[in-house]
């Protein structure tokens, strides 16, 4: 066990350079070479020492590296003041977001990366064959459409009098009137959302996940088990997904904080579904520095924090993973 | 150094010879060298250039003086289409040749070094560019620019060099302990002439490869940021088109959006097959798998 615990520390130390850099970058970017946001605080004709009261307050007359330091303690506190926009806390915007996007992204996520281990199985075992070429002309195509255009299409044909019709266009009326959550509702406007992420995510996933099936077929144990008159099926789950897990897991943890924000920020600005990536989409066409600095630099360090646990659960799950990195 | 030639002449003579017998590879190529063709004539003035001139004739339906209708102003949809195709090569050009190149010099340096001070050094810059989330990242640099004209342009760039950046440096792990590498020291060459005459020419069948997967994800990353007001800033994209496009649809004119995914989809569908196929052709691990 003290082997572990040197292990996990090890993990951790090496994640502090990664975490001082994704902070350093977007203190460089968002807050360092920022517009210059005196006036927008000031009212009209400022006197002199009014400037000079607004920039110590922005701490503008600070050094870079004393500004980048009080960068850090507003991400370790969370603390990011008000918006500019709206004049709420940072904080309390994105505490009543986060569980929004998650509630909207979450079904297609787990529903696209299911559907697709299911058809890159149905690929891999057929290989070769016409199931397996269907299938992969099929995610081709899928990758060959954006997503911007899915969601559009999608918003067209589920939900408006030129398609079906069946669901809102907009909007995230997930409660009834007396405040309570009501399943019927959510489901409603959580369906076309859904579909357009699954759509989206097929092709790559399934692509993704075949290559790891083959990769896995070839291997001396699976030739073995096939040889002894093992059947296919029992092959197929018993022997090859069990190991083709870790690849697996690693993709899916990967795109948790990538879908969280940027699969969001298209779906949510065009359903107007307020959840982090409408905030954030909101404050890029205002150009709300507070709010930016915050998801930028909190997205960044939980992906950071998501690889270095990413790294830490492969060594409890297959301890032949030893601590070597970067190759 | 003989056999050092023919041997790539080879690689690339068998890639040609394995491309050819790939059909739809060969597809993915001619719907490629179409774009190329088309965006070639809006570059050279003959065709397009109407993009921007308006016309009494609001929202018409296709005919033979506009084929693919007319928008809200009146401007002519398959003019705009076009002269956007010129606009998405630009970008897809830009993106990948400095991206390559700059994946090109950062991998060959950190793998040639691997394991030295600058190598950690460049894997580190890697690692945090990775790490932020792409959109935010463009919009992060757009706003340090000030909406500068190149800003979606230098944002792409400094994330997409990465993924190039690695594979390089695992391949040149590989070249540089090869007997070749040893022999070329042996004799007494410098470093920089092994990298430059021996390494990087071993290199480029990847670089291709990983081009034209660079290629795609620039064309349709313009789009959706065009789409949020981070992209093309002078004239106009498939993005740009798509994003005015959502008002007409409300009103039940599909032309402008539909023309616009439609190139969008057939050129990335033509990169993405010819892609697969130099992938196959290329890359001597695929080999033995189907």
């Amino acid at each position: 066990m003290n082997h572990y615990l040197r292990f996990v520390l090890h993990k951790l130390i090496e994640g502090i350079p990664l975490i001082l850099g994704v902070t350093l970058v977007s203190f460089v970017l968002m807050v360092y070479f920022g517009p210059d946001l005196t006036y927008e605080l000031l009212g009209k004709n400022p006197s002199e020492s009014d400037i000079i009261e607004v920039r110590q307050m922005l701490g503008y007359d600070q050094p870079f590296w004393w500004r980048y330091l009080a960068y850090l303690q507003e991400l370790l506190t969370f603390d990011f003041g008000l918006s500019m926009v709206k004049d709420q806390p940072v904080a309390d915007m994105l505490s009543r977001a986060i569980p929004v996007s998650l509630a909207l992204m979450l079904p297609g996520f787990v529903l696209g990366n299911l559907l697709a281990v299911m058809l890159a199985m149905a690929a891999a075992r057929h290989r070769g064959a016409w199931q397996d070429r269907a299938i992969m002309s099929g995610a081709v195509l899928g990758m060959s459409i954006s997503f911007l255009v899915i969601i559009i299409a999608f918003q067209v044909i589920f939900a408006s009098s030129y398609g079906l019709n069946w669901f809102p266009v907009r909007g995230w009326q997930v409660q009834d009137a007396q405040g309570q959550f009501n399943t019927m509702a959510y489901l409603n406007h959580v369906t076309v959302p859904t579909l357009a992420t699954v759509f989206v995510s097929l092709g790559y996933n399934t692509r993704f996940y075949r290559a790891v099936l083959v990769e896995e077929l070839h291997k001396d144990h699976i030739t073995t088990a096939t040889a002894y008159g093992h059947k296919p099926v029992t092959i197929m789950y018993k022997y090859m997904l069990k190991n083709a897990l870790i690849p697996i897991i690693t993709r899916v943890m990967f795109s948790i904080p990538m879908i969280v924000i940027s699969g969001s920020l298209l779906i949510e600005s065009y359903f107007g579904i307020p959840g982090i990536g409408l905030i954030t989409y909101e404050a890029i066409m205002a150009g709300d520095q507070p709010v930016l600095k915050a998801v930028v630099g909190l997205t960044a360090v939980l992906f950071v924090v998501v690889l270095m646990v990413a790294e830490i659960l492969y060594q409890l799950a297959d301890p032949r993973i030893n601590g070597g990195s970067g190759t | 150094m003989l056999s050092y030639s023919s041997s790539t002449n080879s690689l690339w003579a068998m890639a040609w010879h394995q491309l050819k017998k790939d059909r739809a590879g060969i597809a993915g190529l001619v719907i490629v060298m179409l774009f190329l063709f088309i965006s070639t004539g809006v570059w050279l003035g003959l065709w397009g250039n109407g993009w921007s001139d308006t016309s009494a004739q609001f929202n018409a339906h296709p005919s033979t003086s506009h084929w693919f209708g007319t928008n809200a102003i009146g401007q002519d949809i398959a003019a705009r289409g076009i002269y956007a195709t010129k606009v998405a090569f630009e970008v897809g050009l830009l993106v990948t040749l400095a991206s390559l190149l700059l994946g090109l010099i950062a991998g060959t340096l950190s793998g040639f070094k691997a394991n030295s001070k600058t190598d950690s050094l460049i894997l580190w810059v890697m690692g945090v560019l990775d790490s932020i989330p792409f959109y935010l990242f463009v919009a992060a640099v757009a706003y340090a620019l000030k909406q500068h004209l190149f800003a979606m342009h230098l944002a792409m760039i400094a994330v997409f060099w990465t993924s190039i950046a690695r594979v390089i440096r695992s391949e040149v792990i590989r070249i540089k302990n090869m007997e070749y590498v040893e022999a070329g020291e042996a004799i007494g060459l410098s470093h920089f002439k092994i990298v430059l005459n021996h390494i990087i020419p071993n290199t480029t069948h990847l670089l291709l490869v990983q081009g034209t997967l660079i290629f795609v994800s620039a064309i349709k990353t313009e789009v959706i940021l065009s789409f949020l007001g981070l992209g093309i800033k002078e004239g106009i994209s498939w993005g740009l088109m798509i994003a005015e496009s959502t008002q007409d649809i409300q009103a039940g004119h599909f032309a402008n959006f539909i023309t616009a995914s439609g190139l969008l989809f057939l050129l990335v569908m033509g990169f993405n097959l010819l892609s697969d196929a130099l992938q196959d052709a290329l890359d001597p691990k695929s080999i033995g798998k189907s």
